[in-house]
């Protein structure tokens, strides 16, 4: 199982997909719907369909249950979430009321489309696809915005808050859901068993959580390394699990909400994390997916129908839900469609819920291939579609704001006439007078002249205007701007920003300069005579 | 800078401290001075202020007194705001015992809610001294620009030896993500080139201030935002550290599970600096 899985995990990754559908394909491979139905005794002879073997794989399927939520709450963090608290509570509460809504009155109105095993279990079927439906995967999210470069930028936190706020309110909500089945006993009724667990998650958050801050300290630093620290994190996760196990609200919570008050831990070192991470994502994620692919026959329980309900439900859902908590929130309309998009994959925990949703008997394994279907056709399409929405937000690049009438060649002229002729450019598109705008550039220049290297000069200014400006001047013979290398300046780039906004300016400035950092290139620029074979060569060096 | 400066004044050695210590920073701002205290007005309470004012080589009669009655935090705040006090000064604890810390202690109260700048002294010296190594949080914000010339100001007129501006950055998730797809050692080059990528950043912006007369050092950390930059200001052992004031109000649960600048609220890790 665990080679298989890392074969085509690895083969997956190397094309820039996500490990875990190379890990359920080998399931799936290896399970009823390939090697079940073409080599049925090999597959008996690796998996015997003897109960005590079963049972076997179901306690490494459920560690690695544990595990996975151990490691997800780990990555909440949980100062993010308060400090965009607003915007991230609108996205979440929104982004899981909507889809949660939707899911719920077409499983409740319709729950013979969707195979409701058992009219008595209507209440809690709906519930289920409801949280099937809202749940977001964090690990995925994360890698989007990691591959969109949004990590570092403000929709990229918000996002993640969002995300983060979501999973510790969905998985709340499934535990609720799995309590309402009455997995527990101990005499306690669902109400207690609510209060007891609200307490529990308190008590661990509010106070566990400095206890648990206090303590990692003393271990990293006095016993050995890393063996204690992982000893300790994985205690305090299965010991947690046990507890809300026994309270009759699934481990999976107690795991998490752990994870949570670890993760939390300001003296828990990036070391420890990828160690646990490395550990858990090598050995227990890979064993658990490829578990999620044997669990059923792919092929004989895949039904179009609900593939393409579950998935209609996700994108409208989500997308819309999250989209107008964002908006709600304050964010703009194409950065709020592009929260909608990120927050719509549910990667792994959707897959965690449909199984868990199989064990308790909710569900049959074709609305269970629905599900992973469903996870998996959102986590790759997530980012495509947040890609789609930024794209028309993405007017604040260097690449971006080039522009052919923006671009001008002046070799015979000096360093203020350049300038004003640059501001000249300014004042067509900017309607601000160019003498005011000449002004707050020669000051600035005064202050500390804007030469780099390379031949390169960035002359900037902030003003008070909504957008981003630049315009580009080539003087072949050069000009003085007391560049650090002594080399006249052949390439004047004019850049104004909207004075309320350090960070966009040091972005662009960030920008102009690792384009130029090459001076072969810039030395073929200053080549070329025309003003389009330049934007395009700028352009394609933006790449 | 710093036209009129209030003190929080009672009568104990912490006071008498804090006296002296604001005696020597009105003389390098040249600058007003206030003095609030919470308590009865008495012949006896005043003459022994008079007294105390008279030790620190301050006329009295440079100086205004207010005397009020009632929750002190409160009161303190109130007449800081209609005195147009733009900074004020008051003693802390480097950490409050926990109630008070979640229910309120004057120190906390001021520094989350005055109106203006103000500076938490943790150990006042009868005997001040100037203070030679700032450390200050950088953040590319406008109340962070201000923050840095503000702290770059006050310490030209320090003399100060040492001026850093520390910024810590955090990538959520970003541990799992590489986990999943890299092998340690290219965690490392990761958040490495972040770092590079954010130091840079960060020079231009010192570039843009155009801090002179004085080094401006830079460090860039990725850690837990807020809490990386208190932890290395109490390392290094800053005299102070600045901060911008918290941008919007502070809520009870933002000192149950507290971020960014609630963590050097909640441990003082050396002065603090709170710039508004």
């Amino acid at each position: 199982m665990l080679a298989a899985a890392k074969l085509l995990g690895e083969i997956f990754s190397k094309f820039k997909q996500p490990a875990i559908i190379g890990e359920i394909l080998a399931g799936i491979i290896l399970g009823p719907t390939v090697l079940g139905m073409f080599a049925p005794n090999i597959f008996e002879l690796l998996f015997p369909s003897k109960s005590e073997i079963k049972i076997a794989l179901d306690g490494i399927t459920n560690i690695a249950v544990v595990l996975l939520l151990l490691v997800s709450g780990l990555e909440v963090d949980l100062s993010i979430v308060f400090r965009h608290r607003k915007v991230a509570a609108s996205t979440s509460i929104i982004g899981i009321i909507v889809p949660f809504g939707l899911g719920f009155c077409i499983a409740y109105l319709f729950p013979d489309v969707l195979g409701l095993l058992a009219y008595k279990d209507r209440l809690v079927f709906s519930l289920f696809i409801g949280t099937a439906i809202a749940i977001s995967s964090l690990p995925v999210i994360a890698k989007i915005l990691m591959d969109l470069k949004l990590f570092k930028t403000q929709i990229g936190f918000i996002i993640i808050a969002a995300a983060m706020l979501n999973d510790l309110i969905g998985w709340f909500i499934f535990s609720v859901i799995l309590g309402m089945i009455g997995a527990n006993a101990h005499g306690l009724t669902f109400s207690e068993t609510l209060l007891y667990t609200i307490i529990f998650i308190t008590l661990l958050l509010v106070f566990g959580r400095k206890l648990i801050n206090k303590l990692i300290p003393m271990i990293q630093e006095k016993l050995s390394f890393p063996g204690s620290i992982l000893n300790f994190i994985l205690i305090l996760g299965f010991l947690s699990a046990a507890f809300t196990e026994y309270l009759g609200i699934h481990s999976i919570l107690g795991a998490f909400i752990m994870g949570i008050a670890i993760g939390d831990s300001t003296h828990l070192t990036e070391r420890t994390r990828e160690i646990i991470h490395q550990f858990i994502t090598n050995i227990f994620a890979p064993l658990f997916f490829v578990s999620i692919g044997m669990r059923a026959n792919f092929i004989t329980h895949f039904d179009i129908g609900i593939v393409a309900i579950f998935l209609a439900l996700a994108l409208i859902g989500k997308v819309a839900g999250c989209g107008i908590g964002a908006r709600l929130g304050g964010m703009k309309k194409n950065e709020a469609l592009a929260v909608g998009a990120g927050m719509s994959s549910s990667g792994a925990m959707g897959i965690i819920i449909g199984l868990l949703a199989l064990q308790f008997g909710l569900i049959h394994e074709t609305l269970f291939v629905g599900l992973v279907i469903m996870a998996l056709f959102t986590s790759i399409f997530s980012a495509p579609m947040m890609t789609y929405f930024l794209k028309k937000k993405e007017k604040n690049t260097f690449k971006a704001l080039l522009k052919e009438t923006n671009i001008i060649y002046c070799s015979d002229d000096g360093k203020v006439e350049i300038l004003t002729k640059l501001t000249l450019l300014a004042e067509q598109e900017l309607k601000i007078d160019h003498q005011q705008i000449l002004e707050k550039v020669l000051s600035r220049e005064k202050m500390l002249p804007t030469g780099i290297a390379n031949f390169l000069a960035v002359p900037h200014a902030k003003l008070k205007m909504k957008n981003p400006f630049v315009a580009i001047a080539i003087n072949t013979n050069g000009v003085d701007f007391e560049a650090a290398d002594g080399l006249p300046s052949k390439i004047i780039i004019l850049l104004l920003t909207p004075e309320d906004n350090n960070e966009l300016q040091l972005q662009l400035l960030s920008e102009i300069a690792s384009n130029f950092k090459n001076k072969e290139e810039v030395e073929k620029l200053l080549t070329l005579k025309k003003t389009d074979d330049l934007l395009a060569t700028l352009r394609n060096q933006s790449k | 800078m710093f036209d009129k400066i209030g003190l929080a004044i009672s009568f104990s050695p912490t006071g008498k401290a804090l006296l002296s210590e604001a005696a020597r920073l009105k003389n390098l701002f040249n600058s007003q001075l206030v003095l609030i205290h919470i308590g009865d007005k008495t012949d006896a309470n005043e003459s022994l202020l008079f007294s105390m004012v008279e030790e620190t080589g301050i006329n009295k009669n440079g100086v205004q007194i207010i005397w009020d009655n009632g929750d002190p935090a409160t009161a303190i705040i109130k007449h800081g705001e209609e005195s147009q006090i733009d900074l004020l000064i008051a003693g802390a604890l480097e950490k409050e015992r926990m109630l008070k810390f979640y229910f309120g202690s004057v120190a906390r109260k001021i520094m989350r809610e005055f109106h203006a700048s103000s500076l938490i002294l943790k150990s006042p010296s009868l005997t001040p001294h100037p203070f030679k190594k700032f450390i200050v949080s950088g953040d590319y914000s406008a109340r962070g620009e201000k923050t840095i010339r503000s702290a770059f100001n006050f310490a030209l007129k320090e003399g100060a030896e040492e001026f850093t501006i520390v910024r810590d950055f955090y990538i959520p998730g970003l541990t799992s993500t590489i986990a999943e797809n890299k092998s340690p050692l290219e965690l490392k080059d990761v958040v490495d080139e972040l770092k590079g990528e954010e130091e840079e950043k960060m020079q231009l912006f010192v570039k843009e201030l155009a801090l002179k007369r004085m080094e401006v050092s830079i460090t860039c950390i990725y850690g837990k935002e807020g809490w990386e930059e208190s932890n290395y200001a109490r390392s290094h052992q800053a005299d102070i550290f600045a901060v911008p004031g918290p941008e919007r109000k502070t809520r009870f649960i933002d000192k149950l599970f507290p971020h960014d600048v609630e963590y050097a609220f909640e441990k003082l890790p050396s002065n603090l600096l709170i710039i508004r």
